[in-house]
């Protein structure tokens, strides 16, 4: 199988103090693998490296097949100026800028491919509300219609079930599942280890340095939470105290 | 010419009095004046000649009307024995200087004992009809002080400030009274049109004042101020009689005249011309579209001549209304401040000729 | 009655046209670009930006006098510059881009103030600070006529990756690298259009143009393009009420322009029907609790 990424030596982090460090690792094509780990162990971190708003200290992300272009991403505090003044199905449309760019008109087909993704996210009946008047869940559900415009290869999720209700959490799950289908690459951050366990084959668990990557059953062991706990615990005090595999 | 004979004759006693008195390098013999704009730092070194060393707050080409004095004003007023000042509210920004400089000397005011004009346009007619006839050049001083006094009982306001220039006078050698008794004056700002020097009539007035603070302030040389005043005096005489006699020469339907600026009553007091401002008395204020509308009427019912931009003022606005009038603009007046030495203006009396040749040109082609 | 009140002035004075057909080219231009500034919440940056621009201007009014190309080509430059600066340090350093272009600003402000103070007289100073907006020539008018144009072209090219920019920044980046070039091209018009107000109504009065007929159109419209809509004949309406109210009542006419966007911007607050105190009010006493 190939890989959609692949991290060398990667060291990612602010300020030269390193949040990822060392990654080496591959990520194979059309897998749907969940990044666990402790608060402050570089998951969301590592996901701003992919997209490549993070340059890396060291070491590379490297694409195979996959163009840059292809990547979609939905970081956790979506940037959004929720006072603006704009609709729900302009916002969606959005979603189709790698096809029409930013003078292209959306022609028949599109509105229509427009109109299943709202309805896929189960928004059906409210394209015209402006986003401002949205809640936390539909929100979410907005913003996955557009990520399913974007039809990318690879799709990042940095929590995207945090702070939404459980009909909400379900429809995204079967968006989630559908993409999996579909042999696209997902690599979603996540908390909950019982939706992990339950819609996740694979897991990577971060704690800075990589504690395991592997099948879900294997990585989300006692073991190895509580040693990226620990881990992560040495790494609480300044940089030079880490040691490397404290364990 | 009489101009240059009357020049001639006297420029034995005013020698050297052209050169600015920077230069002296006896500078511990020298007087320091400060004189608040260019045209009365012109004045007092036609006057003071050597014995002087003048400093001109407001230099060529500056507006009076929305000067920020610097620290550096407010030393040069401090080691000031003498401040000359035009008054009638001109600097507005007198008493802040004087209060920050501490200054402790003399103040002169230019235009004590000047025949005032009321701000309103209204009064330009009445006046010049009557002062037409009055003969000009030195004779007439003494009639002109007369004049002065009839003049004062007509207005409360300016018998008031005939009081203080008698004051001026009793206290001429007490510096902090003197000031106190002005301090009052400048309330009325507002009141008259502060732009006396735009008449050469009022010049010799403030050129006698100017000469009576030096002579009071530096009693060694007054001998000299008044050789040279003796000799501004005529000059100033002859330069009145040739503007006259240009002038006056204009046809009755030409003597109209629009500025940026309306600085110009003394003026047309004098030699019976019409001046019309677009933006008021003032450059601080900005002009309404009604103030355009009406001059613009005025301009097409009264067939004005020319519209003159001054050095001063928006020139934008006056090519606008020249462009929907037809009218020409007639080039550049001096109203306020001398032009830089290289200039057509650098001297009051050049600035007057100036004026005078400049307004001929446009209102007799 | 009604003809001489508001038609007789326009008819019978060119200057008044001037004014007229200036206003409304700067309202076209510049009202678009104004709400797009408070979208981005920049309407401080907009003053920031119109302040900056007059140590440029001051440097081309000593270079060569009262001459409309060198003054707008030294305020662009300036004002350019004082907006990419701003940017560079923001982005270089982690002073937010409010506060670095409020120094900028600042600093730029000052220097204009002096260059003007020390080279000229400063009455030259004041018709900069405060325009001619009854002094429009045919160069002032093509200049701002040619702006409005502009303007209006490139606006509606980049609308999209402009809303998005707005909107949903971190999206913008991810799919396309149009967003520095939006930025940049934003701040251009943003500058440009101040540039050439500046010329008619001044420094100070060309953001009141550009940000309260936005601020207006929010209490109206919920779509951009409404909020455009809106704002643009709001700007209109408004110097023409200016316009007026200068020759019926004999006031200075740029503060009545914008006095008069003011007045429109306060009764939209009041009684606009989107969000506008009243609907606010109507709309929490109908709703149950």
């Amino acid at each position: 199988m190939t890989a959609a990424l692949s991290f060398q030596n990667l060291t990612l982090g602010y300020d030269r103090t390193p949040a990822v460090r060392d990654l080496d690792c591959e990520i194979a094509s059309g897998s749907l693998t969940a990044i666990v780990g402790p608060n402050g162990a570089g998951k969301s971190t590592l996901l701003k490296g992919v997209v490549g708003s993070l340059p890396p200290l060291q070491g590379r992300v490297s694409y195979g097949p996959v163009k840059p272009s292809e990547i979609a991403y939905l970081p956790q505090h979506a940037d959004i100026d929720s006072g603006f003044p704009l609709t729900v199905v302009d916002m969606i449309s959005m979603g189709l800028w790698r096809e029409i760019g930013p003078f292209g008109s959306i022609g028949r087909a599109e509105r229509r491919r427009v109109a299943d993704a709202i309805a896929a996210v189960g928004m059906t009946g409210l394209e015209a509300r402006p986003i401002g008047t949205l809640s936390g869940g539909q929100m979410q559900r907005m913003l996955f219609a557009r990520l399913l415009l974007q039809e990318a290869r690879v799709v990042l999720l940095d929590e995207p079930f945090a702070a939404v209700d459980s009909g909400t959490l379900a429809d995204l799950l079967n968006i989630i599942r559908r993409w999996h289908e579909e042999k696209r690459t997902v690599l979603a951050v996540l908390h909950d280890h019982d939706t992990v366990r339950a819609h996740f084959p694979e897991t990577m668990m971060l704690a800075r340095d990589l504690v395991a990557y592997g099948q879900t059953a294997e990585v989300l062991t006692p073991e190895n939470q509580f040693r990226a706990r620990q881990m992560c615990e040495a790494c609480a005090g300044p940089p030079h105290t880490c040691i490397r595999g404290a364990a | 010419m009489s101009t240059r004979r009357d020049f001639l004759k006297y420029s034995a006693a005013t020698i050297g009095m052209t050169t600015v008195p920077f230069t002296a390098a006896m500078a511990a013999e020298t007087m320091p004046v400060v004189a608040t704009f260019s045209i009365l730092g012109d004045m007092v070194a036609r006057i003071g000649g050597d014995h002087v060393a003048v400093t001109t707050l407001i230099g060529p080409n500056g507006d009076t009307h929305v000067y920020q004095p610097t620290p550096a004003d407010a030393r040069s007023v401090s080691d000031a024995k003498l401040l000359v000042v035009n008054g009638l509210g001109f600097e507005g920004w007198l008493d802040r200087l004087i209060d920050a400089s501490e200054f402790d000397g003399q103040r002169v005011v230019a235009t004590d004992g000047i025949e005032l004009l009321a701000f309103e346009e209204g009064g330009h007619d009445d006046h010049h009809g009557g002062h037409k006839e009055k003969a000009h050049g030195d004779e007439d001083h003494a009639d002109h002080d007369h004049d002065h006094e009839e003049h004062a009982e007509h207005a409360e306001k300016h018998a008031e400030h005939d009081h203080d220039h008698e004051e001026h006078a009793e206290h001429d050698h007490d510096g902090e009274e003197h000031a106190d008794a002005h301090g009052h004056d400048h309330h009325d700002h507002g009141e008259f049109d502060p732009h006396g020097w735009q008449s050469l009539k009022n010049a010799q007035v403030y050129a006698r004042n100017i000469a009576a603070a030096l002579a009071a302030a530096d009693p060694a040389h007054a001998a000299a101020y008044e050789a040279n005043l003796a000799a501004y005096l005529t000059e100033l005489a002859a330069v009145d009689a040739e503007i006259r006699k240009i002038l006056t020469a204009l046809p009755e339907d030409r003597r109209t005249i629009i500025t940026s600026h309306d600085a110009f009553q003394y003026f047309g007091r004098d030699y019976g011309l019409t001046f019309v401002a677009p933006q008021g008395l003032s450059t601080e204020s900005e002009a309404s579209a009604k103030d355009v509308a009406h001059l613009i009427e005025r301009i097409r019912d009264e067939k004005v001549a020319a519209v003159f931009v001054e050095n001063v003022a928006d020139r934008r606005l006056l090519e606008q209304i020249a462009r929907e009038t037809g009218a020409g603009i007639g080039g550049t007046l001096y109203p306020g401040a001398l032009s830089e030495a290289d200039g057509p203006a650098s001297t009051y009396i050049d600035m007057m000729r100036h004026n005078a040749s400049t307004l001929a040109a446009a209102l007799s082609s | 009655m009604i003809w001489d009140l508001l038609f007789e002035p326009f008819a019978a004075y060119g200057f008044m046209r001037r004014a007229l057909v200036g206003c409304i080219a700067i309202a076209v231009g510049a009202t678009p670009v104004g709400v797009f500034l408070m979208l981005r919440r920049m309407s401080l940056t907009g003053d920031a930006m119109a302040h900056a621009i007059l140590p440029g201007a001051a440097i081309g009014y000593l270079i060569a006098g009262l001459s409309l190309t060198a003054m707008t080509i030294g305020g662009m430059i300036a004002g350019m510059a004082v907006a990419l600066f701003s940017g560079f340090v923001s982005r270089a350093t982690h002073l937010k881009e409010d506060a670095s272009l409020a120094s900028f600003y600042l600093i730029s402000l000052a220097a204009g103030v002096l260059i003007v103070s020390v080279r000229g007289s400063n009455v030259d100073l004041m018709n900069v600070l405060f325009g001619t907006v009854l002094a429009l020539d045919d160069a002032a008018l093509i200049l701002l006529c040619a702006i409005s144009s502009m303007t209006v072209l490139i606006l509606a090219a980049m609308f999209r990756p402009l809303v998005l920019e707005c909107v949903d920044p971190q999206f913008l980046r991810s799919v396309s690298g149009f967003s520095a070039l939006t930025h940049f091209t934003f701040l251009a018009l943003a500058v440009m259009n101040l540039v050439g107000g500046f010329h008619a109504l001044g420094t100070l009065m060309i953001v009141g143009i550009m940000i309260l007929p936005a601020a207006a159109s929010r209490f109206w419209a919920r779509s951009v393009g409404g909020m455009i809509a809106v704002a643009v004949i709001v700007a209109i309406g408004a110097s023409i009420a200016g316009l007026l109210l200068s020759y019926h009542y004999s006031l200075p006419t740029g503060p009545a322009i914008i006095l008069s966007t003011g007045v429109v911007y306060l009764l939209s607050v009041i009684g606009g029907p989107v969000g506008g105190l009243s609907e606010r009010n109507a709309r929490t006493a109908n709703t149950p609790t």
